[in-house]
């Protein structure tokens, strides 16, 4: 047992790592500001901007479009519980006026806080997307999903689900919980089966959810998982635990609409979408799956290695669901109850 | 225990909530991460040795396999943070030179499954981590971004040399160990054209 404190090493450089990029992130302003542009008529417009303020003390933070629609004093702006409200009205509009335009963020480089960026567009087309500090301009631009080859809407689905740690971290929560190989079958099969329904249902427009109330139930499932593993690995049992596919389904069906936010963005609507449809969830799926075996391959190293992890790094994995649950949960909780919600 | 636990993660979220990730439609918060793994895994001069090495500690057992599976990582990050910290870039035309070694080092010690003492292992993991660490990194500012590059990209060492580890521990036939000793011959091959390549063309190889 001598190579366990070196096998410590690597695990507490991480920690450290992340300790200190997380560091410069206390006693300032973090709430994010929200930016949303809907089109309320065919040339209608509706922007609205909440920034966080403290008492009557606001950050300095001035959204600009480079067609100049906020440059004109704005329709209304109050003041709400904890955040500044500006709202403008834009009629008359030309056709595809926000088609390659610019979203700059005066101020935003100089604070720690994220902007929230929606566009609602009356042909569905969505854009959902952030601009943080180090990047404070967003060029507006939707991609042209009837433009897209087969490959690219499959690799659309695997760079959708890769790049998505709520998505990763759920099934490795589901893989810590699963204890044989026909329960992780069943479970796999019940997520795939219930995300790949509501990815559907969500796409054709059948089902929705306000976005900030998906991420906070997604957040909310990771959370749930934490202490069932927790109570797995001390021998306990619940119902979670005997049948996790019961979980996995029913959470799958939350993550599926989150996955439907990948293909919504492209604009497809109609007998156009079916096809781009099938290729995302496969694309999906092979993400997926990439992840399950690297996750299983990995156990299979440790047990071919014979490495006895200390208990505090065995429970990293579960704390590390747990932990990341609970703040998003906590993120999106502030964001939708907090105050001027 | 269960509220126990729901407490405890809910009291470490909030403290860590201003500084980290938010949920995936919105953003990951995860980039820089991200970006390090997807370095790692589309640069050969950083996954070849990687493999070559864990092929190698996996035909010398668990107790290498185990040793150099910490060190490699953990080198790797002190090659890059030195490199990050100090400021100071290899020269490009050093570059090269140093993958070549490294592939030709590596690929030579699978192929020939050189019987070396444990301790040695472990000098040829800190040597290829600080070399590749602070090839990496250097030149990329002191910030906290390039940190979590460089911890991503640790992360896909550490992962990497796990599963190409589990390939050649469980071999037991002849064939099969030479068969992995095949891949390093390639790997020192690769290593031997890059070096000829330099002494050839000097400093255009990159």
């Amino acid at each position: 047992m001598r190579w366990r404190p070196i096998l410590l090493a690597p695990l507490l450089a991480a920690l450290l790592t992340l300790l200190w990029a997380a560091q410069p992130a206390s006693a300032h302003e973090v709430r994010p500001a929200f930016l949303e542009i809907d089109q309320t008529g065919p040339a209608a417009y509706s922007v609205t901007w909440k920034q966080p303020t403290m008492g009557d003390v606001g950050i300095h933070l001035v959204p600009h479009l480079s067609n100049g629609w906020l440059e004109r004093p704005p329709s209304d702006q109050y003041a709400a519980a904890g955040f500044l409200i500006k709202t403008w009205k834009i009629a008359g509009a030309g056709p595809a006026p926000l088609d390659g335009q610019t979203v700059r963020i005066e101020g935003l480089e100089d604070t720690i806080t994220d902007v929230f960026v929606r566009l609602n567009l009356s042909n569905s087309q969505k854009l959902d997307t952030v601009i943080r500090p180090e990047a404070p301009s967003l060029k507006i631009g939707f991609v042209d999903g009837s433009a897209m080859s087969a490959a690219g809407f499959v690799l659309l689905g695997i760079q959708h689900i890769l790049t998505g740690p709520d998505h990763l971290l759920f099934v490795l929560g589901l893989l810590l919980l699963v204890r044989d190989r026909w329960m992780l079958l069943k479970t796999v099969s019940a997520f795939t089966l219930a995300h790949s329904l509501t990815l559907a249902a969500a796409s054709f427009g059948l089902i929705s959810l306000p976005l900030p109330l998906l991420n906070a139930l997604i957040a909310l499932s990771i959370l749930f998982l934490a202490p069932e593993i927790l109570r797995a690995q001390q021998g306990g049992t619940s119902l979670t635990i005997r049948q996790p596919w019961i979980v996995a389904f029913a959470f799958g069906l939350l993550h599926g609409m989150g996955f439907a936010s990948g293909l919504t963005s492209l604009g497809l609507t109609g007998t156009a979408l079916l096809t781009p449809l099938v290729l995302f969830n496969v694309g999906v799926e092979i993400g997926q799956l990439a992840f399950i075996a690297l996750v299983l391959g990995m156990r299979r190293s440790f047990r071919l290695m014979a490495i006895g992890w200390p208990k505090p790094v065995a429970l990293g994995p579960t704390y590390a669901i747990g932990i990341l649950g609970a703040m998003w949960a906590f993120q999106y909780g502030v964001l939708l109850f907090g105050p001027g919600a | 225990m269960r509220r126990r636990f729901t407490a405890t993660a809910m009291a470490i979220a909030a403290l860590l909530a201003p500084g980290l990730a938010q949920a995936h439609l919105v953003v990951t918060g995860m980039g820089p991460i991200y970006d390090g793994v997807t370095h790692f895994a589309l640069s050969p001069e950083d996954s070849l040795p990687v493999v070559a090495l864990a092929f190698y500690a996996g035909l010398r057992g668990p107790g290498s396999s185990r040793l150099l599976l910490a060190v490699l990582p953990s080198a790797w990050f002190v090659g890059g943070l030195l490199a990050c910290l100090s400021g100071v870039a290899l020269p490009p035309t050093a570059l090269p030179l140093a993958t070549a070694v490294v592939f030709l080092a590596m690929g030579g010690l699978l192929a020939s499954d050189l019987t070396l003492s444990t301790p040695y292992h472990a000098v040829a993991a800190i040597a290829v981590g600080l070399v590749r660490g602070a090839a990496d990194l250097g030149g990329a500012p002191a910030e906290a971004g390039s940190l979590l590059d460089l911890a991503g990209m640790c992360v896909a060492a550490f992962a990497l040399f796990a599963l190409a580890v589990s390939v050649t521990l469980p071999l037991k036939r002849f064939w099969m160990i030479v068969a992995a000793r095949v891949a390093g011959s390639w790997v020192a091959a690769a290593g031997l054209l890059l070096a000829g390549w330099i002494l050839r063309f000097g400093a255009k190889v990159q």
